[in-house]
């Protein structure tokens, strides 16, 4: 039926053409074009002042207000992991009151934005104006402090942000305490360990190496929380940043300055954290390798020495 | 301490099982269990699945607490202690003092899967009982000899198969130098080509002269290393006895019946 015969190569010499992407290229060439745009105004903008945001990149005070973000972002991460762990094993525990309570805490600083709990921390001597330790309802005191004194914007920015991540933490610690085998907790228990040696030993090193990923996610955006820091007038990046420009108008630049800060933290450590997750996941291949590096696992090991 | 059952008295059982009963809710699943188990004897427990094996086993050493009845370690006993004329009940604290003495392997082997082989060995006698890491270190390579795990001291138990993890548990348990081994269906969770070899390390457990309880589908294993058998069904031991015995002349309708089952199988 045919008209004319074709002289066809063999179907196993060639390759199928591939279907066209056409909406591909529209769209491709369409976010090119306004990519270069965007690329342009970012550069020929003389508003944007390039050479300002270069004398000021690596100016003391915005290295100081660096060190401050960075400062800020772990010491809150630590605190709020170790809440958050304490708050997951009383959230487990047989105890009604402690589970209350734990929920309690959680309902509370998971619902209050971090930023009304800066300025409140802050201003707790309005509410208390004197902390003590003693017997309660009126019995004698054995410590006292004047609040004035226990507050300052480091202490309130520190309780702020550490409160919000633990309240997070626990939710995904307890999450990763009760996806460890209960076989483990029998194994230990037939082993001769404590409560507490299980917990401290056996369960928590498993658990947390599996919240790690959410904990480097949260660790990202901590550091962008902590900016709130600003309106305790507490010189991090960015309020060195604002600083500055009230000083010298500059703001654009100065504002920029700040941002590829941000930018470069948290590049770096988005890379950190996929190189961990790299890692976890080419070990959860059982029996990949020979002998794999179980990074996590001897970085834990090690932390379980030094308890 | 206060007891004259405490001195293990030549004869006396090692450890001894008297009228258990271990409630669910309303399941009655163990319904007055009395056992003997002497030093230095192997005890098999065979039955049906469901008969009871398994809770039998996690009562003798607290993982479950027993509704009833009295299990006694060298003439002490497990999970309660008296002081004066009350009974009381133990804490965990005390009971994990008591839980050193009997070793478990498990089904589901449980190894720590973020300790490798060797740490897994050393981890309780480090913790629990304060040896001295070198020391106990060169315990645990003697015992990984033993079961033919030396070459893998340093793996992690996802990169072994299930009768190595099987075997680097069996190590695991006895690093605590237990006076009795409880073994729950140890091989039943490995391929069949992978019986054999952790068969081979717990007759070689017994030929040493551990006092073992295991519970078993392992017929052959019953037969040949077994001083003594307990055929278990519906909560109550139905029969007992020398295992050849037990095998080739069984007493009870309800053995025949289980025997023929698992022999044709
Ligand atoms: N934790 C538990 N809660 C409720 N029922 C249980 C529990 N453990 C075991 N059982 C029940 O007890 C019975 C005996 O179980 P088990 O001791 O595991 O038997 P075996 O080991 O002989 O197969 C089964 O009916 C099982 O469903
Ligand atoms: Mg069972």
């Amino acid at each position: 039926m045919s008209e004319k015969p074709f002289s066809r190569p063999s179907i196993h010499d060639v390759k199928p053409i591939a279907v066209p992407k056409i909406g591909h290229w529209i769209g491709g060439v369409v976010l090119a074009i306004l990519a270069l745009v965007l690329v342009q105004v970012l550069v020929t903008n003389k508003n944007m002042q390039w050479g300002v945001v270069a004398a000021h990149m690596f100016s003391p005070a915005i290295l100081a207000g660096l060190g401050m973000t960075l400062l800020l972002t772990a010491l809150a991460m630590v605190l709020g992991l170790a809440i958050g762990v304490l708050l997951a094993i009383m959230r487990l525990s047989a105890s009604s009151v402690f589970q209350a309570v734990s929920w309690g805490w959680i309902w509370f600083f998971r619902g209050v934005p971090p930023l009304v709990q800066m300025i409140f921390w802050y201003n707790l001597a309005l509410l208390l104006p004197e902390i003590s330790l003693g017997i309660p309802f009126g019995g004698p005191k054995l410590v006292s402090w004047n609040t004035n004194e226990l507050i300052n914007p480091f202490s309130a920015a520190i309780m702020g942000l550490a409160f919000t991540e633990s309240a997070y933490a626990a939710e995904m610690i307890r999450a990763g305490i009760q996806a460890v085998n209960a076989g483990q907790t029998e194994a230990a228990a037939t082993l001769g360990m404590t409560r507490g040696q299980t917990l401290r030993r056996i369960v928590l090193p498993q658990a947390l190496r599996i919240v790690i990923p959410p904990i480097g996610n949260d660790t990202i955006s901590m550091l962008k929380f902590t900016s709130l820091v600003s309106v305790l007038a507490l010189p991090d990046l960015l309020y060195s940043a604002q600083m500055i420009y009230a000083r010298t108008y500059q703001t654009v630049p100065l504002l920029l300055v700040a941002t590829i800060w941000y930018l470069v933290l948290t590049t770096i450590l988005t890379a950190v954290e996929h190189a961990i997750e790299h890692r976890l996941k080419s070990e959860d291949r059982a029996g990949s390798g020979k002998r794999a590096g179980f990074l996590p696992f001897r970085l834990f090991a090690r932390q379980q020495e030094a308890l | 301490m206060n007891d004259v059952m405490n001195d293990p008295v030549r004869g006396e059982p090692l450890l001894k099982v008297e009228r258990l009963r271990k409630s669910f809710g309303t399941h009655e699943v163990l319904r007055g269990i009395d056992v003997a188990v002497m030093r230095g004897d192997v005890t098999c427990i065979v039955g049906p699945s469901g008969s009871g094996k398994s809770t039998l086993l996690r009562c003798l050493n607290y993982l479950e607490r027993p509704t009833g009845g009295a299990i006694f370690l060298n003439g002490e006993p497990v999970g309660v202690r008296w002081k004066g004329e009350r009974l009381y009940e133990m804490s965990f604290n005390e009971l994990a003092r008591q839980r050193q003495r009997m070793g478990m392997v498990f089904q589901g082997f449980h190894l720590f899967p973020h300790k490798t082989v060797l740490e897994n060995v050393i981890e309780a006698p480090v913790l629990v009982k304060r040896v001295a890491r070198a020391a106990a270190v060169e315990e645990a390579m003697v015992l990984l000899e033993r079961v033919g795990m030396k070459q893998r001291a340093s793996y992690y138990p996802a990169q072994l198969s299930g009768g190595q993890q099987q075997r680097a548990a069996i190590a695991r348990s006895l690093a605590m130098k237990p006076d009795v081994m409880l073994f729950d269906e140890p091989t039943s969770a490995l391929d069949p080509q992978l019986v054999g070899e952790v068969l081979a390390v717990m007759r070689q457990l017994a030929d040493d002269g551990m006092t073992m309880v295991v519970v078993t589908h392992e017929m052959g294993f019953a037969r040949d290393v077994a001083d003594h058998l307990i055929f278990m069904d519906g909560g109550v031991v139905v029969e007992e006895g020398r295992p050849a015995d037990v095998l080739t002349r069984p007493q009870h309708d309800r053995t025949r019946a289980f025997l023929a089952r698992v022999l044709a199988a």
